[in-house]
């Protein structure tokens, strides 16, 4: 399972999306307001479920402005951290 | 004091507004008779403004009542009217209190903090923590004799236009000695409020009222009825793995304030992201107040109806 398959199953399930599945969530679709439709306490929530499965830290604003547009540079933005 | 439900719904109107009620010109004959003659003239010219306020606006008399009719119920006329003058003159007191200590300096009002060993335990630990507090007493008068804490302090402030009241460090042209994070900032502040928990700094937050935007409350039983609180603070504490500081201030004489340390909340980590996680510990916030509003009934400055049941409010979970 690659990094995005694995963040969709995790929004979908700690962040109680269950109406949705892994293949509705498209990779380039805004994480907050138009696309997903994740609030501002979701973004806190992501943050601790990334540290949690992935052991990797959104340490500030920054890095969160830049992760949090769409799955893909979520993606992104663990693999780089995971790598480095 | 039984918490109720999780609605992540959002307020579907403003339920409050910080607009000053008087005018800019108001406000600066106020300034003047402060400036001019310390507090007490301030104090004298707020019977007759209050007065004023009482008989000829009858809308902010209505506006004290959705509390006070649940802190007294038992109360009739005209001892009802009293009342909203007390709390009305109160909160008068408290704007003049802010205004000396930004205009002639904090020496001018005595504060005297209870649980400073439990701060300053926290403090050495440099592990960061939400000081919560509520729009009770003078939170404003409360900061600003916390200035002995020698660690970053963040305050999630909102500011609309139209009010005029200035925040005490605002009179001196000096700046704000906190970093002011805005909610309406992206994601809410979030992210920003998060990072200064992780690096061990102070973020102080309102714990009593749900603005305009907010989604993320939960229903608590307050003084006898359902109201709304939010619990961001809460998941921000627990995502921080940070202690979440309850604190009130009281006007205790005419030039004194005083602090209480209430509790201290620990939130477990991991708890969800449902609200219901957070009931118990916003509950335990809650019981703290309701003790503060019994001991100082006329300090407690929420002039809106909190208790008003959301319109078409739906369960994103529970």
């Amino acid at each position: 399972m690659n990094t995005n398959d694995k963040l969709k199953d995790i929004i979908i399930e700690e962040l109680n999306l269950e109406d949705l599945t892994p293949e509705e969530i498209e990779d380039d679709a805004p994480l907050f307001g138009d696309g997903l439709g994740l609030d501002s306490l979701d973004a806190v929530e992501l943050v601790v479920q990334v540290q949690k499965h992935f052991g990797v830290e959104i340490k500030n604003m920054e890095e969160g402005r830049f992760a949090f547009r769409s799955i893909n540079s979520l993606g992104d933005f663990i693999e780089e951290r995971i790598a480095a | 004091m039984q918490p109720i439900e999780d609605n992540r719904q959002p307020f579907q109107r403003r339920e409050w507004t910080s607009r000053s009620l008087g005018t800019r010109l108001g406000h600066h004959i106020f300034y003047g008779l402060i400036r001019f003659g310390g507090r007490r003239p301030a104090y004298f010219a707020l019977y007759f403004v209050v007065f004023y306020y009482m008989f000829f606006r009858p809308s902010i008399r209505r506006r004290t009542k959705y509390y006070l009719h649940r802190r007294f119920q038992e109360r009739k006329l005209p001892a009802r009217f009293v009342d909203s003058y007390r709390m009305s003159f109160e909160l008068g007191k408290v704007l003049v209190d802010r205004a000396t200590v930004g205009i002639l300096g904090s020496e001018k009002m005595k504060v005297t903090l209870y649980g400073r060993k439990k701060l300053l335990k926290l403090l050495d630990r440099r592990c960061g923590f939400v000081l919560l507090m509520s729009h009770v007493g003078s939170w404003q008068v409360a900061l600003s004799a916390l200035s002995f804490m020698d660690i970053p302090v963040n305050l999630l402030l909102e500011r609309e236009q139209g009010n005029f009241d200035r925040h005490y460090f605002e009179y001196t042209g000096t700046g704000s000695p906190y970093r002011i994070i805005d909610p309406g900032g992206y994601l809410g502040g979030t992210l920003e409020m998060l990072e200064v928990l992780k690096k061990g700094e102070v973020l102080c937050v309102m714990g009593d009222r749900v603005s305009g935007s907010q989604k993320s409350f939960v229903n608590v039983e307050f003084l006898g009825e359902e109201a709304s609180f939010p619990y961001s603070a809460f998941k921000l504490a627990s995502a921080a793995r940070v202690p979440i500081v309850v604190f009130f201030s009281y006007k205790n004489g005419p030039d004194s304030y005083a602090l209480k340390i209430s509790k201290i909340i620990r939130v477990p980590k991991n708890l969800g992201r449902s609200g219901k996680y957070f009931l118990p510990f916003v509950s335990q916030y809650i019981e703290a107040l309701e003790s503060y509003v019994q001991m100082h009934p006329y300090q407690f400055f929420n002039f809106y109806n909190m208790w008003e049941k959301k319109k078409d409010e739906y369960k994103r979970q529970t």
